[in-house]
């Protein structure tokens, strides 16, 4: 009877220390998750951060390069005004 | 106790130590298996969040960018529409003027003579009216008109900038032959002269 019994809290303890390693495990795999998403959060927010910073600076280039290019017309203008007026007078008179 | 009770006794600790290590490795083989599967989820999830962060991403970048490129290019599109208007408005006024340079006999008669061409008959009426025309300018004209042509002399120039408008006897048939009427028919050859000449 206490061999028999001996066998059985082997047994048992075997299976309490099996429960003890699957709480174990689902509380690991529970965190590898959270930890995962919880990093590819921080890189999402970077990433849009940087798209934003980006996408800023590359507009502000445009401007730059518009302002430039309305500027290089403004010369242009007083340039040849009087050629360009020349020409369409000519054409509005028919020579 | 005797010799096979202890065998006895030994065994059934022997089986059942044994089956205490089953049940661990197994649970230790079901724990690895179950973070593999953790893992493996964990990583889904994190493609899933990024790649829709790069959506995202994309959206925004193209409602900042669009909008700027937008905004730029209306202004540069405004910007070549007023120089284009500001070279018309010179070219209107040189027109209003004309009167006033050696151009103007060499003009009337041609615009006089291209009206009563498109008129066709050869009892045309011809209004001429310009800014600061001489009647005699005018009237010097009438010796190269077609015969039977009539030429009435405005004191008011004809559409603003002043031309010519040509119309047979019943009035059935009109040829507006005045630079505001020519701008118009020249809108577009006008518009890409002036715009070649400026931008190039």
């Amino acid at each position: 009877m206490e061999t028999e019994g001996q066998a059985k809290r082997i047994v048992e303890e075997a299976q309490s220390t099996a429960e003890e390693i699957l709480a174990r495990a689902s509380e690991e795999a529970q965190k590898v998750r959270q930890t995962s998403t919880a990093e590819a959060e921080l890189r999402k927010v970077q990433m849009l951060r940087e798209t934003r910073e980006k996408a800023e600076a590359d507009a502000r280039s445009s401007d730059v390069e518009t302002d430039s290019l309305l500027e290089n017309y403004k010369k242009l203008f007083e340039n040849r005004k009087d050629d360009a007026a020349k020409k369409a007078v000519k054409l509005v008179l028919g020579v | 106790m005797s010799e096979s009770l202890e065998k006895l006794h030994n065994r059934i600790l022997s089986d059942a130590r044994l089956k205490a290590a089953g049940i661990v490795e197994q649970a230790e083989e079901k724990s690895k298996q179950i973070l593999e599967d953790a893992k493996t989820q964990a990583q889904r999830d994190a493609n899933d969040i990024l790649s829709r962060a790069s959506l995202e991403a994309e959206s925004i970048r193209r409602s900042i960018l669009s909008s700027r490129i937008r905004t730029n290019r209306l202004r540069i599109l405004d910007e070549k529409n007023k120089i284009v208007q500001g070279v018309l408005k010179s070219v209107e006024q040189h027109l209003s003027d004309i009167a006033n340079t050696d151009q103007f006999e060499p003009t009337l008669k041609r615009l006089v003579l291209e009206a009563v061409e498109a008129v066709g008959t050869d009892n045309a009426l011809v209004k001429v009216g310009f800014r600061n025309a001489q009647k005699k300018n005018l009237q010097s004209l009438g010796q190269s008109l077609p015969k039977g042509t009539k030429l009435l002399a405005d004191d008011t120039p004809i559409d603003d900038l002043g031309g010519v408008v040509a119309n047979d006897p019943e009035g059935k048939t009109i040829f507006n032959n005045s630079f505001k009427a020519r701008i118009e028919r020249l809108d577009n050859q006008l518009l890409a002269t002036i715009a070649s000449t400026i931008f190039g």
